[in-house]
């Protein structure tokens, strides 16, 4: 019995000290920012702290509210592969990240395990925050604290420094006409598609009502037996007569309950067309962010503490 | 009658779908002539960060005459060879990796012996230098990656039927990718 309580224990412990952090790609992070506009720190290894991620948050929201930079904070302890700009980079690529015109993105990404922290800069900000920039304030502002591994002094540090730099370098311009332009094709196709619809069911309707004896628009519904009513579908055995050359038929038509209440009741038996972008994701009234389309070059700095 | 209708509708309408191939041609083209000028853009600011790294260096490692004059001769060659996007054979292009390659090799080598001077490597102006490097470095590995996507892009379309047709009778040929370099070193990560 020792024996097998020796065993257990030790077969616990080892699996403890093997326990691998999450070896994260790219795709595995997922975008606060998409979900709630506010929020720009992405930490699902709870790294750093909940003071911390405010305090960033609200120093990045006021950042591009004014220039419109786009940013991205990533914490995590373990990245798969080692390399810490590839995956700073293609963050930014992938989400594309930073206004299309002024490519004003920046990723800012801690790997603990790997002990470095990389800034990637889009093609916009690389004039202001220039390569030699990113490192001087690593080295002077970040690594001092992430050697004693205070994340959250670092990380809050190094994005204050950061907001003086990038604080004034530009202004923000909505793009008001890319927008448009966009949703000009999208209207087109909606309506487009609306009137196909449309023509396609009314086509179908007429159908209904002709006889297929004497091909006269003549037919009428004069009864009907329920044959199943299951989850707010309806079957139903309906007798329509010509009322030109008296020719009966007997069809049988599936139809959604009106009255059903539970499941998932379609709204409006119509087709279903673009529920509002900004309607997901609710949470506590904010509604969730985008990313412009900003392109990124390579830029920015590394550093390993 | 019918016929010549039929072969002059036929005539037209070869005519207006191959210009539509020709004119994608001519962009995919001109994609990859562009993609080409960024890299050699990048290859250029390497080149010109490379006086002020070797100056920063003298200063502290003053024994090491050698592994600096090889980086500037390396640096004063690779400068020489400037590639015409339009006349970008394989040979031309094997070349001028192979140039880069060496200047890649050379500055390799020299901050691998800047390990051995520890006032060099707390000095901030070469920290900074350290930085932009690394960083053009980074800038180099993106726009060679996008050069290979828009050749292969331009590739892929000529090559295939029917735009193998055009684009033997106007000229396209097919462009060359850069390979990773064989055997050269990377630049060593220098962990402060």
């Amino acid at each position: 019995m020792r024996k097998f309580i020796l065993l257990l224990i030790s077969l616990c412990s080892s699996l403890v000290l093997t326990c691998q952090a999450k070896e994260y790609e790219v795709k595995d992070i997922v975008m606060v920012h998409l979900q709630d506009k506010t929020k720009y720190v992405c930490n699902p290894d709870g790294i750093l702290s909940e003071g911390c991620i405010t305090k960033m948050d609200s120093l990045l929201y006021s950042l591009e509210q004014k220039t419109g930079i786009e940013t991205v904070v990533i914490a995590v302890r373990q990245i798969a592969g080692n390399d810490c700009f590839e995956f700073a980079y293609q963050i930014g690529k992938q989400y594309s990240i930073g206004k299309k015109k002024t490519n004003n993105g920046l990723v800012i990404l801690l790997v603990t395990n790997e002990r470095c922290i990389q800034f990637a800069t889009g093609y916009g900000i690389e004039g202001t925050l220039p390569d030699a920039i990113c490192k001087r304030i690593q080295i002077k502002e970040m690594n001092p604290y992430f050697k004693n591994g205070k994340w959250n002094e670092g990380m809050l540090s190094g994005v204050r420094s950061i907001y003086g730099y990038l604080d004034g370098s530009m202004e923000y311009e909505p793009e008001e006409n890319s927008e448009e332009t966009d949703s000009l094709g999208i209207i087109t196709i909606a309506v487009l598609g609306f009137l196909g619809i449309g023509i396609f069911i009314y086509i179908l309707e007429y159908k209904k009502f002709c006889c297929p004896k004497c091909k006269k628009h003549t037919m009428k519904r004069t009864g009907s037996t329920l044959i199943s009513n299951r989850n707010g579908i309806r079957k139903e055995s309906v007798i329509y007569t010509c009322t030109n050359c008296g020719y009966t038929e007997t069809r049988e038509e599936t139809n959604e309950d009106d009255d059903y209440n539970g499941g998932f009741g379609r709204r409006g038996g119509g087709p279903f067309i673009f529920g509002s972008g900004g309607g997901f994701g609710d949470g506590g009234g904010f509604s969730g962010g985008s990313f412009g389309g900003g392109s990124f070059g390579g830029g920015g700095a590394g550093s390993k503490f | 009658m019918k016929n010549i209708i039929k072969i002059l509708l036929l005539f037209i309408a070869v005519t207006s779908l191959s210009s539509c191939q020709y004119n994608t041609m001519v962009d995919k083209q001109e994609a990859v002539n562009s993609a080409w000028s960024n890299v050699e853009n990048q290859y250029q600011r390497r080149s010109d960060l490379i006086p002020n790294l070797v100056n920063t260096v003298k200063g502290y490692a003053t024994h090491e005459k050698e592994t600096l004059d090889a980086v500037v001769s390396a640096r004063a060659k690779a400068t020489q060879m400037t590639v015409d996007a339009k006349n970008l054979t394989p040979e031309k292009l094997e070349a001028f990796q192979k140039a880069q390659g060496e200047v890649s090799s050379a500055l390799g080598k020299l901050l691998a012996i800047t390990e051995n001077y520890p006032e060099l490597k707390a000095n901030e102006n070469f920290q900074e230098l350290q930085a932009q490097l690394e960083g053009t470095e980074n800038r180099i590995s993106v726009e060679r990656r996008t050069f290979n996507e828009v050749t292969k892009d331009y590739n892929t379309y000529i090559r295939k039927f029917p735009n193998n047709i055009i684009s033997s009778m106007f000229g396209f040929e097919k462009k060359s990718y850069f390979e990773a370099e064989a055997g050269a070193e990377k630049v060593p990560e220098v962990k402060f």
